[in-house]
């Protein structure tokens, strides 16, 4: 995982590698390993006891076959060129494209 | 290597159920801790807890423990028995999120499991019973999972109320096919279900119409069937969904589907399913991505050889079900690039040595 930083250029993602011999949340495979660097606060050591922020919400239904629908991404489909490249998975469309 | 009784331990709530399946079918022991122990609300949820009644219902001499806070359980697995089996589904999260992981155990019972489930038909969460139907049994039939196998939709239960129940009918198997699958073909034929309950019927032929206006283009083959469910069958609640599969060449199935919400007209929602199928068969792949933890387990669970489909990338379900799925078999998978010589490829070829599985459930007929 040492050369995850080094090379800038799109790479591909080594799949078998990243799943099983690092320890990468799945969230952090599939988004880049971004470091949360706003995440980490400046020890404050005048505070013996801390208070937590706030209760975290759960998301009570993580556990779910449909991912929330990404109606953002959806868009693309209103334009009609892609539409039409669309027509090489078919059947009817040709593979030249 | 760990001893086959050794106690596998995760924390939080999520991939819960896939972890208890994965425990009942490798007979090792499971402990969950810290589940939303931050919450403000810490512990199982009414549907977890209900799942896991399930289990114990489907299984035989299952021990599961939960800690006085519920925020910790231990499963000891028992057998999978099978047979008639009858549960009511809470109305937090639809039928689709108790049967899912059922078809995952239901092959390797000691008898053909009879299961009735009543509660929500559709939601948004979780596979409906039309695409459980439709497209996750025909992914079964792979691994030579087909005689006997059958949903039956009897009743139909929007949300919240919902009201309707379905029947499923699995055969049990002594070891599945391992399977090889990693040409996606192109698309041949797309089916589609539209329902509307205790609302106006129209609704349906109004989904249909604003899904064709995308999809006829593509191919002849399209068939958008209205499914009219009447009176004491269409449940407690309005609504409507339009679920829409496409079937390739060689088999491979895409999936999506999109339900009623308050102030959306029908179309608008035929439009948000028929999108939805254009990305997912835009991904390719042999496997969508509902299904593919489904496809891996049985790879995981198929005969000594080498098993490989092609499919898109990983979801985050996915990623992590493969992490567990080392945890309880030992086995990990290979990805590779679909296509080494194309960086932009993003298919990916996922294959592994199945561990033989064989039901010792199986009564000898």
């Amino acid at each position: 995982a040492l050369d995850l930083s080094s090379s800038r250029k799109p790479k591909r993602k080594d799949w078998t590698k990243l799943i099983y011999t690092t320890e990468l949340t799945p969230e952090q495979i599939l988004n880049g390993d971004k470091q949360e660097a706003e995440d980490i606060q400046p020890e404050d050591d005048d505070d013996f006891f801390k208070v937590k922020a706030k209760f975290v919400e759960i998301d009570d239904v993580a556990d779910r076959a449909k991912e929330s629908p990404d109606t953002e991404g959806l868009k693309k489909w209103e334009d009609e060129d892609l539409l039409e490249e669309l027509k090489r998975l078919f059947i009817t469309g040709t593979d030249e494209t | 290597m760990a001893q086959p009784t050794s106690l596998i331990q995760y924390s939080g709530h999520e991939h819960f159920r896939s972890r208890v399946v994965l425990s009942i079918l490798s007979g090792r022991h499971v402990k969950i801790d810290r589940i939303r122990s931050e919450d403000k609300n810490p512990g199982l949820r009414d549907f977890e807890v209900s799942f896991l009644r399930l289990v114990e219902k489907v299984t035989n001499g299952t021990i599961i423990e939960i800690s006085v806070t519920g925020s910790a359980i231990l499963v000891k697995p028992g057998i999978i028995a099978g047979g008639p089996v009858q549960h009511e589904c809470p109305l937090s999260r639809s039928i689709g999120y108790f049967l899912e992981p059922v078809i995952m155990m239901a092959p390797f019972s000691k008898r053909p499991l009879l299961l009735t489930l009543k509660g929500i038909t559709t939601d948004e969460h979780d596979l409906s019973v039309d695409l459980l139907r439709t497209v996750t049994l025909p992914h079964l039939q792979f691994f030579g999972i087909s005689d006997g196998l059958e949903l039956r939709i009897k009743k139909r239960g929007s949300p919240p109320n919902g009201g309707g129940e379905v029947q499923f009918l699995c055969p049990v198997v002594k070891q599945v096919k391992t399977i090889n699958f990693t040409d996606a073909g192109k698309i041949k034929r797309i089916r589609g279900i539209a329902h509307a309950v205790r609302v106006s019927p129209q609704f349906s032929n109004r989904m249909i119409e604003a899904s064709r206006s995308v999809l006829n283009r593509y191919i002849p083959d399209i068939y958008l069937y209205s499914d009219v469910y009447k009176g004491e069958e269409s449940g407690k609640s309005p609504g409507y969904a339009l679920s829409l599969l496409a079937e390739s060449t060689t088999g491979a199935l895409h999936c999506s589907e999109a339900l009623s919400e308050p102030g959306v007209v029908p179309e608008d929602i035929a439009l948000k399913a028929t999108r939805a199928l254009l990305s997912e068969i835009e991904r390719g792949g042999c496997v969508d991505r509902q299904h593919q933890i489904l496809v891996l387990l049985l790879m995981v669970l198929g005969s000594e050889d080498v098993g490989k489909v092609l499919m898109g990338e990983p979801t985050l379900r996915t990623i992590q079900f493969l992490r567990d799925v080392k945890d309880f078999f030992g086995t990990s998978f290979k990805i590779i690039s679909a296509n080494s010589s194309d960086p932009e490829c993003k298919q990916l070829v996922f294959s592994c040595y199945g561990t033989g599985y064989i039901n010792s459930n199986r009564t000898l007929a």
